[in-house]
């Protein structure tokens, strides 16, 4: 085996992993690696096999099969060595006592700790440190999750579902919060069911699907692997359907009636793969298109595709 | 961990509930029941009166208090909700968290001993040596740490709602059965019988001993000894069981 420098070894590496439970296969021969500074999204709907996988790099379950390596040794070993901050979804507090104590607590359990008061401040929980921590609602005990989990200088951080429970500005808040953890050179991955969180904030995405990797690279690059723009415009008069239909790279049509003040005409919605090609297709057929919009699909829209082509290779 | 033991204590310390039941409870129960007779009845086959003998049953009581209920329903509460996960993600040791917490119960079991002997020196005039003190001291504490085990033990075995009755009727059956309540002199021979094996009869047995200026008595001791090891591993053996389903 070559040995690796530092630099290029990789933060956490799957190789072949799987875990049942049961008859359940959560984690099914899972192969990926982090490289260092990459904010890497876990995607996937709920049973997707998530935080078993976080479970299993984090050392908090062991694989049946295959080898989980973080930063080239054992998870714990990496814990030891203070390399790793992690919180969990299912990450309990020890209650009764307050928000300083407690983050005080996973400071001095840290080799490389950042002052509390500090730790407090960046996850945005100064004004609740003298609160009792059983007495928080949901989306301040996640921001005390993430102040343990970032309490030292550790070079992988890991986040399981991180905005459960918290409203749309508190959530955009927290991810300014953790993308300054990503500036400063740090490996984040995240696990999340929230699609829009993994366009904005992650460079890559691992689409997670029964325990299977199906997708793994840019947000875009995942739109465009489920045939991801799309086309709209409007058409005046009659439309000839068949010939909208011939248009390359198309994936889906909808055509509907579109009665305005300028006379009767349709609207026409387009799924393209390629959709320069689509709309230089479009002017070749001598029509002229009135609004015509190009927009990516959202995420959701390709996450949905992606899954259902693997359901439907499946069955 | 050190930091660790200081938050289990201090948290321990604001729990008034808790306070009250192993520090002020036993006391309590030792001013009534010895107050049931004269100060100068003898328990039977003792030779002690039953304020002198009835003040280790309680701070044995009280010590037992403390340990079990201690760690049983916290760690199978936090096992529950999920902070025993999140301290495996931190440097903490493996047992680190087993040993915090029974090194905070065993802080506040001191006072529940010694507030009994307090009250007992002051209210019912029980009068020992100064070395018969601190060895009754030093022999109800350190034998706490079997009943510690215990609660480590049912804090592993039980989840949720198990876990307070479990404790209660282990608890209560232990207090009863080993005579801290009333000496076990006055139970029916059968019954005396029984009590003569349960590790909490052994525990009052090693303070009366030293009471009566004697050495404890090795069938005690090889009880404690026998619980001790039991207890240990069990909990040991619970608490592998639980990291490797975790």
């Amino acid at each position: 085996m070559t040995v690796m420098t530092t630099q290029t070894a990789p933060v956490v590496d799957f190789d072949q992993v799987s875990r049942n439970f049961g008859n359940v296969r959560a984690v099914d021969g899972l192969t990926l690696s982090l490289r260092p500074g990459e904010t890497v999204a876990l995607l996937g709907p709920n049973g997707a096999g998530k935080s078993t996988t976080l479970d299993l790099l984090l050392g908090l379950k062991q694989p049946d099969s295959g080898a989980v390596r973080v930063f080239g040794g054992t998870a714990r070993e990496a814990i030891v060595a203070g390399r790793v901050g992690a919180m969990l979804q299912s990450g309990g507090l020890m209650d009764e006592v307050t928000v300083a104590e407690l983050v005080g607590l996973a400071c001095a359990l840290h080799p490389r700790p950042y002052k509390a008061s500090d730790v407090m401040a960046r996850a945005g929980i100064a004004q609740i440190a003298s609160r009792k921590v059983n007495k928080l609602s949901g989306g301040q005990a996640q921001r005390v999750r993430f102040a343990l989990a970032t309490a030292g200088d550790s070079d992988l951080i890991v986040l399981d579902e991180p905005t459960t429970g918290m409203d749309v500005t508190a959530r955009q808040s927290f991810w300014a919060t953790m993308r300054e953890q990503a500036d400063q050179g740090r490996t984040v991955l995240f696990a999340t069911h929230y699609l829009e969180e993994a366009d904005a904030i992650a460079d890559r995405v691992l689409v997670l699907h029964r325990g299977r990797l199906l997708a793994d690279g840019t947000a875009a690059e995942i739109k465009a692997r489920a045939g991801a723009r799309r086309i709209s415009f409007d058409l005046e008069g009659e439309t000839d359907e068949r010939a909208l239909r011939e248009l390359p790279f198309l994936t889906a049509l909808t055509v509907s009636r579109n009665d305005s003040a300028a006379g009767s005409g349709h609207t026409v919605r387009i799924q393209s793969a390629d959709a320069d090609a689509t709309v230089h297709a479009l002017y070749g057929l001598g029509l002229y298109p009135r609004n015509l919009e190009v927009a990516g699909l959202g995420l959701e829209q390709a996450f949905v595709a992606i899954t259902a082509a693997e359901e439907a290779k499946t069955k | 961990m050190n930091n660790l033991i200081k938050l289990e204590l201090a948290r321990a310390l604001r729990n008034r509930k808790f306070l009250f039941f192993s520090v002020i409870y036993p006391s309590v129960l030792f001013l009534l029941i010895s107050s049931t007779s004269g100060a100068t009845t003898k328990v039977d086959g003792t030779g002690l009166t039953l304020p002198t003998y009835m003040m280790v049953s309680m701070a044995s009581f009280g010590a037992l208090t403390a340990v079990l209920m201690g760690n049983s329903e916290r760690i199978a509460k936090e096992r529950e909700n999920g902070w025993v996960r999140q301290l495996r993600l931190t440097t903490l040791p493996g047992r680190g968290y087993v040993l915090a917490k029974t090194a905070a119960a065993a802080v506040v079991s001191l006072p529940s001993i010694v507030v009994v002997f307090v009250c007992a020196a002051v209210l019912k005039d029980v009068r020992l040596d100064a070395w018969q003190w601190g060895a009754l001291t030093a022999a109800i504490w350190a034998g706490s740490l079997v009943f510690a085990a215990l609660g480590v033990a049912i804090g592993y075995l039980a989840d949720g709602d198990a876990v307070r009755p479990i404790t209660m009727i282990t608890y209560f059956g232990l207090s009863i059965l080993g005579g801290l309540w009333w000496p076990t002199a006055t139970f029916p021979a059968w019954l005396r019988d029984i009590a003569e094996w349960v590790p909490t009869h052994a525990y009052a047995a090693l303070g009366q001993a030293i009471e009566q200026s004697q050495a404890p008595h090795a069938r005690d001791i090889a009880v404690l000894v026998a619980f001790f090891a039991l207890f240990t591993g069990g909990a040991a053996w619970l608490y592998r069981k639980d990291t490797l389903k975790a």
